[in-house]
């Protein structure tokens, strides 16, 4: 549900106009220009400004491999390589997208991309690392395509229940509101408060006390348990009537047992929030267990949501808007993505302006959003020829590697595990990592995730591809690895088929002969399965 | 006092000035590190190669047991100090046997470190940064590696042996990631791969011939450090004979004293002497809050005695002089005794220790005063302590790499080297 913001709220941006000022403040109406074409031209400037050539556009193959795998998270199948390959539709890769957006599998993988945005692999605490509840209530955003800021005002509203929505979020931050402020206005609005927690910083327009500030709105949450499930806490996050942060000055000149004086509510750069002081005697009730906390008389959290994804919240738009360009295009506009502020300025202006403009006007639709950045020419370069993964003028495609879960999921289609199970009259496992498990896999591949260059696997992570299980998939029965041994089809067909099941694309003539030989030899079609699962260009999405 | 901060914004005026050049060359800058000027200076320390072994004491050691004893003051303790084979240097009575090996140690007395927790102060004590959310920095083990390591060795340069810190690698990238042993020395999972030698063989030629024709067209940075980790992965097969140390336990037992702790340390000495660069022993738990006495009757007697057996059996074998021991943890121990006889965490003033290669031994530095609240003279930073390894090492700790278009030295910008403490 939305809640308009009070006037309390909307007083504060009045107040903020030395920041307004720094920013185009976002409208309603939409342009006439489709974003994807305002986006090639402004690139297109930059380009010509830092005197960089872009790269030629993409060859099919390399783009149905890299859209499939940022829309829906998984490598296209050989029959879906073939069909689109082979399709001589001129808007073939129009019509794809089309279809990868309405592919289930699309809200899932967006989903998945956010939990690790809003969680992490290893979130700060509180029985916070399993949260399916919440993590199908997020993908339940996805499926129904409702606007980001609505889904992001409920998640820092957080009602009902972690088992059903985002109630989940807060409670990673038990008892510590100011960890909590730096997570939400980093993930949520793209600016770093964490130095001004200490001391008042020399770069940035915001001092300690703005830090405390926007830490006690959220002073007075508490995580409540109200249900159990198995052997797992149901959690709401109540909020108290009273308690506040309190300030102590400058961390160097702390003196020890200084307690500090309380801190205001008060937005970012903006007003403080208006109250009503309670009386001086008003007494509080304890949180009971097992039963949902009263909402209390004024609520600090609500009023922080209503201003932080309010449209015209100079932040909030710019900062989704960055964020998923960067998804896509490996890199923010402002970079990094979360550290939006006057010493670090976007590099392209016009664009970004451009952009959160019309993702406001568009009433935060990110799926339309999304259409917009993978039509546009500037996604579709080619990455081919490059070194750098994340260009800094976007002239080319960026590299980065896969999740663990696009991985494992990418091996079941490319080996044919997945269809195997498909034709077995057995019921799947229920675990998306089947049959490797998410133990090893996501110890050796599971971070970083942020969908960008940065890649840290290193050697122990090709213990696990050389020495670990993956021929429990490569076995598939009437997979991949059997076609490719059956000595009695034709060689080039058997090659064929295995580079289009593993890297979507037809091989090169040397790579005809070179696997020809091979498998003249009488070598193991498993291995070359192998092979073409674990190389450079199946573990990059390009 | 130093400002408290060292976030990536207080590198920014002169990154950009860096970035600025950079960009209006047309050059691209890498990520990682990867920079030529960077790289000659790998090449020239590698000539004269050392290595390293930081002996890693989590929770935090207390000063107060080991190296910095306050006798007849309230905060002194229990335990007495007794004299060591360097004149007028004493520990305490639970380091008999390095008593006998000061000779090679030189004491901090004096360090005075910024970060008072756990996870700060284990991030702390391997970068020598505080934790930023700009910048991922790399452990010493990582920089060690990329300064001292060997191109395509068998083994990894950079090695952990049951101990804590998550930094790795940090911006210099997957090449320099820590590889872990476990408590027991066990090698990681997967380390031994099942494979005929000969099929395993036709499998990696296909596959070079793959990455060959990928790397033709694609000058992709992450693809070439995929394809070298596979390769230090290949050759570990080769090296893994350098982590077996069961043959030569039942001999060392004595020297090294019968504890696990012990038998990593004769690991690290077998690793160094294979030509690992660096290799991190950990031994838990020393965040003794409540007890104090107790855990260091209990942790400092086999900690001890292992160290002075790796001093004695690297000096034996004539690789003292070019390997550097390091003995610290993540922060010390208040002199105040707590009413549950523990001490807590304190930072202003508390001991690390060098030993061998490139350290001066026989020598304290820096004194706390008479109760060991604060640093009486000479304050070392982890910025300084951290500048004095690199020293050691025959690395410029001014040395620059990039995280992303930041310039980070090897130490922090201010720090200065100790020389009193350089042999």
């Amino acid at each position: 549900m939305f809640h308009p913001p009070s006037t309390g709220v909307l007083r504060s941006f009045a107040v903020g106009g030395a920041l307004l000022a720094l920013f185009a403040v976002p409208g309603v109406a939409f342009a006439e220009e489709p974003l994807h074409t305002v986006i090639d031209r402004e690139l297109r400037a930059g380009w010509d400004k830092a005197k960089v050539t872009p790269a030629k556009a993409s060859s099919d193959a390399e783009f149905l491999r890299r859209v499939s795998l940022d829309l829906v998270g998984v490598v296209p199948s050989y029959e879906e390589t073939v069909t689109f390959l082979d399709s001589k539709d001129a808007d073939k890769r129009d019509a794809l997208i089309e279809k990868l957006l309405a592919d289930p599998r699309f809200a899932r993988h967006q989903a998945d991309v956010w939990d690790m945005v809003l969680f992490g692999r290893n979130p700060p605490g509180y029985e916070t690392q399993r949260r399916e509840g919440f993590q199908t209530w997020l993908r339940a955003r996805f499926e129904k395509n409702v606007p980001y800021n609505e889904w992001a005002g409920d998640l820092l509203r957080a009602e009902g229940t972690s088992a059903e929505n985002g109630a989940m979020y807060f409670a990673q931050w038990r008892n510590a509101p100011e960890d909590a402020i730096e997570a939400v206005t980093q993930t949520f609005l793209g600016v770093q408060l964490q130095c001004a927690r200490c001391h008042d910083h020399p770069f940035e327009e915001w001092k300690q006390l703005d830090f405390y500030g926007m830490a006690a709105f959220l002073a007075r949450l508490d995580v409540v348990t109200v249900a159990q499930k198995g052997n797992q806490p149901i959690f709401a996050i109540g909020e108290r009537n009273l308690g506040e942060v309190r300030f102590t000055g400058s961390v160097k000149d702390a003196k020890p047992g200084d307690k500090g004086e309380p801190v205001k509510p008060k937005f970012l750069l903006g007003a403080e929030l208006a109250e009503t002081p309670f009386p001086k005697d008003f007494k509080e009730e304890r949180f009971a267990a097992n039963k949902m906390p009263p909402k209390p008389k004024f609520s600090r959290k609500d009023a922080l949501a209503a201003w932080a994804t309010n449209a015209d919240n100079p932040y909030f738009a710019r900062s989704v808007a960055n964020r998923i360009w960067a998804q896509f295009m490996g890199r923010g506009l402002v970079h990094p993505i979360d550290n939006m502020s006057a010493s670090n300025k976007p590099s392209h202006p016009t664009l970004l302006d451009a952009m959160a403009k019309e993702l406001a006007a568009h009433k935060f639709d990110l799926k339309w959003y999304i259409r917009e950045l993978v039509s546009s020419n500037a996604y579709r370069l080619s990455g081919i020829g490059t070194g750098e993964p994340t260009p800094e003028w976007f002239q080319h495609a960026r590299s980065r590697p896969l999740s663990a879960e696009e991985l494992v999921e990418s091996w079941q289609v490319a080996t044919g595990y997945l269809a195997a199970e498909a034709a077995s009259s057995k019921k799947p496992e229920n675990d998306r990592l089947r049959p490797l498990g998410n133990g090893y896999i996501i110890q050796f591949f599971g971070n970083p995730t942020t969908g960008t260059g940065d890649f840290q696997g290193g050697l122990r992570e090709h213990l696990y591809l050389n020495n670990g299980p993956l021929g429990s998939m490569i076995g598939a029965k009437a997979g991949l690895a059997e076609f490719v041994g059956d000595a009695k089809k034709p060689v080039a067909d058997r090659v064929e088929r295995l580079f289009l099941s593993t890297l979507n694309r037809r091989p090169t003539p040397a790579e005809v002969k070179r696997f020809s030989a091979y498998f003249g030899e009488g070598n193991s079609a498993s291995e070359a399965v192998w092979v073409l699962i674990t190389c450079s260009e199946f573990r990059f999405n390009h | 006092m130093k400002l408290n901060c060292v976030r990536g914004e207080h590198l920014s005026r002169r990154a950009l000035m860096k970035g600025a050049l950079a960009t209006t060359a047309g050059g691209v800058v890498m990520n990682w590190g990867g920079l030529t000027a960077s790289r000659a200076i790998a090449a020239e320390a590698r000539k004269q190669k050392k290595h390293c072994i930081l002996l890693w004491m989590n929770g935090g050691a207390s000063q107060f047991e080991t190296f910095d004893m306050k006798p007849g003051r309230p905060t002194g303790g229990p335990f007495r100090p007794i004299d060591s084979n360097v004149p007028g240097i004493q520990v305490c009575e639970l380091m008999p046997r390095m008593a006998k090996q000061m000779d090679k140690v030189a004491v901090i007395r004096s360090m005075r470190t910024s970060e008072v927790d756990h996870p700060g102060g284990i991030y702390l004590m391997h970068t020598g940064y505080r934790p930023s959310a700009n910048v991922r920095f790399p452990e010493l083990g990582a920089i060690v590696a990329k300064y001292q390591g060997t191109e395509g060795g068998d083994l990894p340069d950079f090695v952990k042996v049951s101990s804590n810190g998550d930094a790795g690698g940090g911006f210099l990238g997957p090449k320099y990631q820590p590889f872990g042993i476990g408590s027991e020395g066990t090698l990681p999972p997967f380390a031994v791969s099942g494979m005929d030698a000969a099929k395993e063989a036709k499998r990696h030629d296909l596959r070079s011939f793959v990455e060959d024709q990928f790397a033709t067209e694609n000058k992709s940075e992450l693809a070439k450090m995929h394809r070298e980790a596979y390769e230090a992965a290949r050759r570990l097969q080769k090296g893994r004979e350098a982590f077996k140390i069961d043959d030569e336990w039942a001999k060392s037992k004595e020297l090294y004293g019968d504890s696990e702790f012990g038998k990593r340390c004769l690991l690290a000495r077998k690793l160094i002497e294979s030509g690992v660069a660096f290799v991190e022993v950990g031994q838990s738990s020393y965040d003794s809050h409540a007890d104090n006495f107790q855990w260091h009757r209990g942790l400092v007697p086999p900690m001890e005695h292992a160290w002075a057996g790796l001093l004695a059996d690297l000096k034996e074998r004539g690789l003292l002089d070019n390997t550097l021991v390091v003995w610290t943890g993540e922060i010390g121990r208040t002199p105040q005794i707590n009413n549950r006889a523990g001490r807590d965490h304190h930072v202003r003033c508390w001991s690390t220790a060098l030993a061998g290669g490139g350290i001066k031994g026989g020598q304290v530095y820096g004194a706390s005063d008479e109760n060991g609240v604060e640093v009486k003279d000479n304050p070392v930073t982890e910025g300084d302590f951290f500048a004095t390894i690199y020293s050691a090492l025959a690395i410029d700790p001014k040395t620059e790499n990039y995280a992303g278009l930041r310039p980070v030295p090897l130490a922090p910008f201010g720090s200065k080297v100790v020389k009193t403490l350089l042999g």
